[in-house]
């Protein structure tokens, strides 16, 4: 008979990255022998929770109760300790060690003050044949001569060693061959019923997570939308409360006039793409979405030219480009904001009008020196035009609001005339208001014959903006929705 | 009422005009220090001494800067000056006439920073280990070449004037140095390929997505202290009519230096021509100074390291960047 003691309590656990409440007053209980799901979209805080119960992340309020005591962790080898272990969705582990110092990394048998490489190998076997996820791995391998789901695998298996009492996995089956997911699903299963470990299984995969747990909370935005036991559990049910509904009438409206294709990609495939189709129109706003990691990014780089692809063509205009280059696709009036300003857009030693005149120096300037004085104008001019709030032009960049740095990025680029703008994840990390005045931006664009490409892991906001959107799944197109078809459940449906 | 917001624009004002500007300060306390102390420190003897002696370290440092302001860095340039000053004094020695061996130092250093950007930019190693190692290979040239005495060419006394010769106060090598400033702060400062120089090192990623060819960018800066280490050889041979094993090694510190002083200064955390200009005459008056006050000369490198530590830890405290000016 199961023994069904809880095992971990959490009270209302609060924790804020800046201006995100990532985990906004979360309280739920596991018992002894739970495989716990925990579903939701990119961004709506399981990551953060499970660091929380992992010792990985202390949280700003809110109790934990392990085992009947409160526990405060402030470093994640306390939790370890105490056999609460995490398997991460990046595989964390040492590159150039092998497969089997890694999984006793920190816990080495040693003879004397040298590491015992025998015995560890003697653990590690007995370690695979009590749990048989994947018998074949060659276990003296160093690590970055391993592919991705044998690293998961050594991950895993490394977690599994400290014998846990609550193992915790972010997204194992991401990017596990089918036949290992299967074994490890059935694993998970089996020590659940016989040796009474709690799982908490974080998964996009929700056929998996339907299956698998007994239990499943759903989070959106950092909150607790509801936990559904065993019997209530319903696919469209927890699609539904991922997502939230009372969101359309923030976006602008749609497009209703269509033009001339502006851009066109044809058969584009690279290392992650495979055979990418897709148009975008003067006058529309086309979203592009997937998981993370489904090729989205590339798409947009690999227009833009900053990545390379074996094949494909690109038409501007209906021209065909023989050479995909930055300047050249500048030029024509191709401009990509990437995601993360601070990495890719913005220069903090500059001052906020040398931000923003960057990009078309030769333009502003044709003569070989530059006018500080007109630059200064000009920049005052766009930033006025894009209601950006500052001191003086002069001020350095980083003084700025993440909202306002956004809109400097739009002003360099919009500063001349545009053809085409591909955007990726343009409103991570800025307020409301600024999301509200860049998205009545990209639609004023496109109502003066422009086009707009969006790459966002915001469901709400692709399907809000968008005119127009293609769902990717691994590295593929998996389907094109257009006007009434653009419904979150479509959306989900097609990128799961 | 009026009166008062008065004032207190005149404080802000006042903060404004100091803010960014300390060295600048600095540099005139420093002059008005030592000319109260010697008599000897503002005469016009002293003046065309300390300009001389900055012309050579002067151009050295817009070279680095430039390096410096991509990202990179050099630390072969010392050795590199010795090596050129000694083919100009063997080239001239041959015979060969000066409008030829001039271009000929200076094609030479283009060569050498070429090198030394294959080896940074192409092959990525890390421009500290890289140019290390190149400054060894140019030592090696040297002392295989002169056989480690120095080089006494039968230089014509009448090429001494580049090194030696002023025109009143002015000495004609200070003329060529602060030409080549004044072309240089155009050229950083006010020019596209000088912002482009600028955001390169301040974001090499950030620069390709705005359509600038880093690597492009990063070789020329390179190329041009090439031209410029030719130039100071040039110089350099002129001034000493020889060869010495070690004619470059006294650069190797004040040179460096300068370029970390610089940056606290105009553009904080971020190493400027402006800023080099400056600290390389502030570095060469504290020596002088130190000289005209019978200070022993091992203060000097005293003083040139904390300089360096002052600098940078002026730069990070004032919390511009956590790390004070890009090293690499």
């Amino acid at each position: 008979m199961k023994n069904k003691e809880p095992i971990l309590t959490c009270i209302k656990l609060n924790k804020s990255f800046g201006p995100t409440h990532a985990v906004n007053d979360i309280s739920f209980t596991l018992n002894q022998g739970d495989i716990f799901g925990l579903v939701g979209e990119n961004g709506a805080g399981k990551s953060t929770l499970i660091k929380i119960i992992g010792g990985e992340c202390i949280p700003d309020s809110g109790n934990l109760f392990y085992k009947g005591s409160e526990v405060k962790w402030t470093k994640s080898f306390q939790a370890l300790k105490n056999k609460i272990a995490i398997v991460h969705q990046e595989p964390l582990l040492v590159s150039s060690l092998s497969a089997v110092d890694n999984i006793f990394l920190g816990k080495e048998s040693t003879k004397g003050i040298f590491i015992d490489e025998e015995n560890i190998l003697k653990k590690t076997r007995l370690l695979l044949k009590k749990y048989p996820i994947y018998p074949e791995l060659i276990l003296d391998e160093q690590i970055d001569k391993l592919s991705i789901d044998e690293r998961v695998i050594i991950e895993i298996l490394k977690a599994l060693s400290y014998e846990p009492n609550i193992l915790i996995l972010d997204e194992p089956t991401a990017s596990l061959p089918k036949k290992s997911s299967e074994i490890l699903l059935k694993l998970l299963e089996d020590q659940s019923k016989e040796k009474n470990i709690t799982f908490i299984y974080i998964s996009h995969k929700l056929e998996e997570a339907i299956e698998l747990c007994n239990k499943i909370m759903v989070m959106r935005n950092g909150k607790k939308i509801g936990i559904l036991e065993k019997e209530e559990i319903d696919k469209n049910l927890l699609i539904k409360m991922m997502i939230n509904q009372d969101l359309t009438q923030f976006y602008p409206k749609k497009s209703e006039n269509i033009g001339n294709t502006i851009l066109q990609v044809e058969n584009l495939s690279s290392r992650t793409l495979k055979n990418i189709n897709i148009k975008v129109k003067a006058g529309e706003i086309v979203g592009l979405y997937g998981l993370l990691g489904a090729g989205m990014n590339e798409i947009a780089l690999s227009i833009f030219g900053i990545n390379d692809f074996k094949e494909g063509t690109l038409f501007v205009d209906g021209e065909k480009l023989h050479k995909v280059e930055v300047l050249d696709m500048i030029n024509r009036g191709v401009y990509l904001i990437p995601p993360d300003k601070h990495k890719f857009s913005l220069f903090d030693s500059f001052t906020l009008d040398e931000n923003i005149t960057i990009a078309h120096l030769y333009e502003i300037f044709p003569k070989f020196l530059m006018s500080k004085i007109k630059e200064n104008k000009i920049a005052e001019k766009q930033a006025a035009k894009f209601n950006i709030k500052y001191r003086n032009i002069n001020q350095l960049i980083n003084e700025l609001s993440g909202g306002n740095q956004q809109k400097i990025i739009l002003a360099r680029w919009l500063f001349k005339e545009c053809n085409l703008l591909i955007l990726v994840d343009p409103t991570v990390g800025i307020d409301i208001g600024a999301k509200r005045e860049i998205y009545n931006l990209l639609r004023n664009l496109t109502s003066s014959k422009k086009g707009v490409l969006i790459v966002s892991s915001e469901i709400n906001e692709i399907v809000g903006i968008s005119d127009k959107i293609y769902t990717m799944r691994r590295g593929e197109i998996t389907a094109e929705l257009k006007k009434d078809e653009i419904t979150q459940e479509n959306i989900l449906k097609n990128i799961l | 009422m009026k009166k008062m917001d008065n004032k207190k624009n005149f404080s802000i004002n006042l903060a404004e005009l100091i803010k960014n500007r300390e060295l600048f300060i600095a540099f005139i306390l420093l002059i008005i220090f030592f000319s109260v102390l010697s008599d000897s420190f503002l005469t016009t003897s002293n003046i065309t001494n300390i300009l001389l002696t900055t012309s050579i370290g002067g151009v050295l440092a817009l070279g680095l800067a430039f390096v410096m302001m991509s990202g990179d860095f050099d630390l072969s340039f010392a050795s590199a000056v010795g090596l050129l000053n000694l083919i100009s004094i063997i080239l001239i020695d041959k015979g060969l006439i000066l409008w030829i061996v001039f271009p000929m130092v200076i094609l030479a250093g283009i060569l050498w920073a070429y090198f030394n950007s294959l080896l940074v930019i192409k092959l990525g190693i890390h421009a500290f280990i890289a140019t290390i190692a190149t400054s060894t290979i140019a030592k090696g040239f040297i002392y295989w070449i002169s056989k480690g005495a120095t080089y006494y060419g039968n230089y014509p006394k009448s090429l001494s004037i580049i090194g030696r010769g002023t025109i009143g106060v002015f000495p004609i090598s200070s003329i060529i140095f602060i030409t080549i400033a004044i072309i240089t702060i155009l050229l950083a400062n006010h020019s596209k390929f000088g912002r482009h120089i600028y955001a390169v090192g301040n974001n090499s990623e950030a620069a390709e997505y705005v359509g600038i060819d880093s690597k492009k960018v990063r070789m020329i800066s390179y190329l041009l202290e090439g031209c410029f280490i030719g130039i100071a050889a040039i110089i350099l041979s002129s001034k000493l009519c020889s060869a010495p094993s070690a004619a470059g090694e006294g650069f190797m510190m004040t040179v460096i230096a300068s370029a970390f002083l610089g940056a606290t200064v105009f553009k904080p955390g971020v190493v400027n021509v402006g800023g080099s200009i400056l600290a390389i005459f502030f570095l060469t008056i504290i020596e002088n100074g130190l000289i005209m006050l019978n200070v022993p000369f091992y203060f000097k490198y005293l003083v040139q390291g904390l300089v360096i530590i002052g600098a940078v830890a002026f730069i990070s405290l004032k919390g511009r960047k956590n790390e004070g000016p890009p090293l690499i």
